[in-house]
C-alpha cells in the first residue's frame, strides 16, 4: 500500500469497529483530493463520511461538538496550510476542553487529519509544516508519519487516544512511499521516537518526509559521491550517524533523544519548516538544558529558510541531503 | 450544444410564441433561479424593504394581543417561571456587589434577559444540549442546578465542579443538566453546537428527540464561527437551534454599529432555515416561539434560527460602567416601559395567579435563602494545589507536566516556608498545597 492507502485503510478499520465514527470535511465524500477517503463513503454511508461546506473552522469546531458527546470524529483539513482558521477552534477549545471543565467534558474523541509539507509545486500555500505553532497548545497531540505503515498504525492510535490529535501526512508520501502494510487492525504508540539507525558519533533527528533527505545525507556522508567527495574529509566518512524518527511531535519522546545524545555528544535537528521558533528550536533548548556537559558541539538546526516557501526556490529553500550532510560534517568536524 | 445554447434558445421560443403576455424567461439549469430582464437589486428579506415582523403575545402591560395564541400555561407553571424569573436576578445582584466587595473577581449579570432565557429554557426539553455564551445561568437554574454550584463556581472553590476554580466566574457547565461548559472566546460554541446536534442524529436513541440549542448575542453572530455553524447546521444538516439573544449592546458598541442588515434574523434566510424573531421580553412569546422552533429543527433534524429581542439592563459585565456610553435614563426607561418579568406578573394577577403580597414575600424568601447558601460557601477553601497540573490531557501523562509538577514542588519545599506571599497563598488551597511539598 502507498501512504493514502494506509490512511484509508486505517480509518476503514476503525469505521468498521467503531460504530460512532464519522469521517468528514471538504471533498472526503468522492475520495478526497489526494483519495485518502476513496470508497470510505460508498462503503459507510453518505451519514458517516461526508462532505462538509468550505469552512475549517467550522469544520473543526462541528468535530469538537461532535466529539464532545463521546462519538469519534475524524476531521480532514484539505491542507495543513488552511488549518490557520481552525487555529481558536484548537488551541482556545480543543486543547482546553478538558481542564477547563474540570474534567467533566472533554474532545478527546476529534482527531483532525491534514496533509503538510512540501511537495515539490506547491508553492507558498499547499507547502507549509505548521506543527511548531501547535507545541504550545497543552492539551492536543501532534502526530506526523514517515511511511504507510507508520501512518496506518499511528492513525489508529491517535483516533482512539483520549485527547484530540493533529495527524499531519507528508503530502509528497501519499503516492511516492509503498510498504507491505499489515491489513489488521495494529496501533503504533504515540510520544515514542524509532531509532531507524543506530549510530554513535552524532544523533540525526527528524520526522516526516526530511526522513528519506536525511537517510541520504548519510549515504552521502558514508560514501560520497562524485562531486561531493572532495567536500566530505575521509576521517569522517566511517562516522555512525544515529538516525531518529521522531513520529509524535507533542509530547515528544524527550528519554529517547536525551539517551542518545548523551552517548554521541551531537544533535542536528532536520525540519522543513522555518528554522525560527520551529519545533527544533524547543527541541534544541530542552536536550541543551539535560545534555550540556556531554554535548562536544553545539546542536545544529538544518530547517527551512525563514521565508515563505517560494515555487520557484523550493529546491534551495526544504533542506535536502547536501544540506543535511554538510550540518552533519559541520557537527561532526566541531 | 451547451446547456448555455439550448437555454438561449428556449428563451427566443417562448418570447415568440407569447409576446402579448409576461413572459417567462425559464431558469437557471440546477437551481431553479427564474430569469429576468429586470436589472432588479434587493436588500431586504421582505420584498417591500419593511422589517422582519417581531412575534409577541403579550403587551407591554402583560395583556395578550388580539388574535395572539397563547402557549398552554397552568397556573402552577406559570409561578415556576416567575419564580425562576425572580431568584436569577436575586442571585445578580448579590454577585454583583460580592464582587464590588472582592470577594470574586468577576460577574456578569442577566438583568432584562430573564424572559429569553427562562421562557428557553423551559420550551427547550430537559436533555435537549445546550451551548450558552456567558449569559445563560438562568437556563441552569431552570434545569435545577444548585445556587450552591453558581456560587461555588463563581468562588472557584473546591465545591467547584464546573472548571475545579480554573475559570473565571459564570463559566458553568454540568453534563447532569446537558449545559456544556462556557469558555470566554466568543461564538466558538456555535459550530459545536452544530456537532453536538450531528451527535445527537447519530445516537439511536436521541434521534429525533432531541436537539442543541446554543445560545449567542447579536455581537457573537458577527464573528465568522457564526457563519460556520449556520453553514454546516443547514446543509449536512443537523438538529441545531440557534437562539440569539439581541441585547442591544456587546460591551460599549450598539447593535446599529454591529450589522446593517435587519439584526440577526435576516440571515436565516441566506441560509434557507425557519427563522423567527421574537419579543424576547415576552415570556409566553418566547416559549411560543421557542417551542415550535424546537419541533422543527428536532422534526427537520436541520438549524432553526430564534432572534429574541430584548436589552441589556446591566453592566455588560462588573468590568463595565456602561453610563460611560449610555443614559441612565434610557436604561430606567427600558425598565419602566419594557420590564419582561413586570408584564408576566401583571398577566399573573390578571389570571388571579399571583399577588402583591406574595411578590414581595417571594423575594424576601429568596434574599434569605440565597444569603444563607452564599455566607456557607464562601467560607470555603479552593480545590487542592495539584489540579494545577490536572486534567490537562486524559491516559498517561505528559513527561513534561510531570516534571514541571515537580519543579513546582521543588519551589513550594524551598520557599513556600519563608515567603510570606507563597504562604498565604497557600492557605487559600484544600490542604494548604501539602499534596505538592511533601514527598
Amino acid at each position: 500500500m502507498n501512504t493514502y492507502q494506509a490512511v484509508r485503510d486505517a480509518m476503514s478499520t476503525i469505521l468498521t469497529k467503531d460504530d460512532s465514527a464519522v469521517v468528514f470535511g471538504e471533498d472526503v465524500g468522492f475520495g478526497g483530493v489526494f483519495r485518502c477517503t476513496l470508497g470510505l463513503a460508498e462503503e459507510f454511508g453518505r451519514e458517516r463520511v461526508f462532505n462538509t461546506s468550505l469552512t475549517e473552522q467550522g469544520i473543526v469546531g462541528f468535530g469538537i461538538g461532535f466529539a464532545s458527546m463521546g462519538q469519534t470524529a475524524i476531521a480532514e483539513v484539505q491542507f495543513a496550510d488552511y488549518i490557520f482558521p481552525a487555529f481558536d477552534q484548537i488551541v482556545s477549545e480543543a486543547a482546553k476542553f478538558r481542564y477547563r471543565s474540570g474534567g467533566q467534558y472533554n474532545a478527546g474523541s476529534l482527531t483532525i487529519r491534514t496533509p503538510t509539507m512540501a511537495v515539490g509545486h506547491g508553492g507558498l500555500y499547499h507547502s507549509q509544516s505548521p506543527e511548531g505553532f501547535f507545541m504550545g497548545a497543552s492539551g492536543i497531540k501532534v502526530v506526523i508519519p514517515r511511511s504507510p505503515i507508520q501512518a496506518k498504525g499511528l492513525l489508529i492510535s491517535s483516533i482512539r487516544d483520549p485527547n484530540p490529535v493533529v495527524f499531519m501526512e507528508p503530502k509528497i508520501l501519499y503516492r511516492s512511499a509503498v510498504e507491505q502494510v499489515p491489513i489488521d487492525d495494529y496501533s503504533i504508540p504515540l510520544g515514542q521516537a524509532e531509532t531507524l539507525i543506530p549510530g554513535t558519533d552524532v544523533t540525526l533527528l527528524t520526522w516526516g518526509t526530511p526522513v528519506y533527505h536525511c537517510e541520504t545525507a548519510i549515504n552521502f556522508l558514508n560514501a560520497p559521491p562524485e562531486g561531493l567527495a572532495k567536500h566530505v574529509p575521509e576521517s569522517l566518512r566511517k562516522a555512525r550517524v544515529e538516525l531518529i524518527d521522531l513520529r509524535t511531535i507533542l509530547p515528544w519522546d524527550v528519554k529517547t533523544v536525551e539517551e542518545s545524545v548523551n552517548r554521541t555528544g551531537r544533535l542536528v535537528i532536520v525540519h522543513e519548516a522555518g528554522k525560527t521558533a520551529g519545533a527544533g528550536a524547543e527541541i534544541g533548548a530542552e536536550i541543551q538544558q539535560r545534555c550540556f556537559l556531554r554535548l562536544r558541539a553545539p546542536i545544529q538546526r538544518i530547517a527551512g529558510w525563514d521565508v515563505p516557501n517560494g515555487l520557484a526556490y523550493e529546491k534551495f529553500h526544504i533542506p535536502d541531503p547536501v544540506r543535511i550532510m554538510d550540518g552533519l560534517i559541520e557537527t561532526l568536524s566541531y | 450544444m451547451n446547456v448555455w445554447n439550448r437555454t438561449f434558445i428556449a428563451i427566443g421560443c417562448h418570447s415568440r410564441r407569447f409576446a402579448s403576455q409576461a413572459p417567462a424567461y425559464g431558469h437557471l439549469p440546477s437551481s431553479q433561479s427564474p430569469f429576468t430582464p429586470k436589472l432588479k437589486f434587493f436588500n431586504s428579506v421582505n420584498s417591500d424593504g419593511s422589517k422582519i415582523p417581531t412575534y409577541r403575545v403579550l403587551d407591554g402591560i402583560g395583556i395578550p394581543l388580539e388574535g395572539a395564541e397563547l402557549p398552554k400555561i397552568d397556573e402552577e407553571l406559570a409561578r415556576k417561571l416567575y419564580e425562576k424569573m425572580l431568584l436569577l436576578p436575586t442571585i445578580d445582584t448579590l454577585m454583583n456587589n460580592v464582587q464590588r466587595q472582592g470577594k470574586i473577581s468577576f460577574y456578569m449579570t442577566s438583568h432584562g434577559e430573564e424572559a429569553t432565557i427562562i421562557g428557553s429554557a423551559m420550551a427547550l426539553a430537559p436533555d435537549d444540549e445546550v451551548l450558552g455564551q456567558y449569559r445563560e445561568m438562568g437556563v441552569l437554574l431552570w434545569r435545577g442546578f444548585s445556587v450552591d454550584a453558581a456560587m461555588a463556581q463563581c468562588f472557584g472553590n473546591e465545591e467547584d465542579a464546573a472548571t475545579k476554580g480554573r475559570q473565571m466566574p459564570v463559566h458553568f457547565g454540568s453534563p447532569k443538566h446537558h449545559f456544556h461548559t462556557i469558555s470566554s472566546t466568543l461564538a466558538t460554541q456555535i459550530p459545536q453546537a452544530a456537532g453536538v446536534g450531528y451527535a445527537i442524529k447519530r445516537d439511536p436513541k436521541r434521534r429525533g428527540k432531541n436537539c442543541a440549542a446554543v445560545f449567542f448575542g447579536e455581537g457573537a453572530a458577527s464573528e465568522g464561527d457564526f457563519h460556520a455553524g449556520m453553514l454546516l447546521a443547514s446543509t449536512i444538516p443537523s438538529p441545531t437551534l440557534f437562539i440569539a439573544r439581541n441585547n442591544g449592546f456587546a460591551i460599549s458598541t450598539p447593535s446599529s454599529e454591529q450589522y446593517y442588515g435587519d439584526g440577526i434574523a435576516a440571515r436565516g434566510a441566506g441560509y434557507g432555515i425557519d427563522t423567527i424573531r421574537v419579543d424576547g421580553n415576552d415570556i409566553l412569546a418566547v416559549i411560543g416561539a421557542i417551542s415550535e422552533a424546537r419541533r422543527r429543527c428536532v422534526e427537520g433534524g436541520r438549524g432553526v434560527l430564534v432572534e429574541a429581542m430584548t436589552y441589556r439592563v446591566g453592566h455588560h459585565s462588573t468590568s463595565d460602567d456602561s453610563f460611560a456610553y449610555r443614559p441612565r435614563q434610557e436604561v430606567e426607561d427600558r425598565k419602566n416601559v419594557d420590564n419582561p418579568i413586570v408584564r408576566f406578573r401583571l398577566f399573573m394577577e390578571n389570571r388571579g395567579w399571583w399577588s402583591k403580597e406574595e411578590d414581595e414575600a417571594t423575594k424576601e424568601r429568596l434574599k434569605q435563602e440565597i444569603m444563607t447558601t452564599f455566607k456557607r460557601v464562601e467560607r470555603l477553601k479552593r480545590h487542592e494545589l495539584k489540579q494545577l497540573f490536572e486534567d490537562v490531557y486524559g491516559g498517561d501523562e505528559p513527561w513534561n507536566l510531570a516534571e514541571q509538577r515537580e519543579e513546582l514542588s521543588r519551589l513550594l519545599r524551598k520557599y513556600g516556608a519563608d515567603w510570606k506571599p507563597w504562604r498565604q497563598e497557600l492557605d487559600r488551597f484544600r490542604g494548604e498545597g501539602k499534596e505538592m511539598i511533601d514527598k
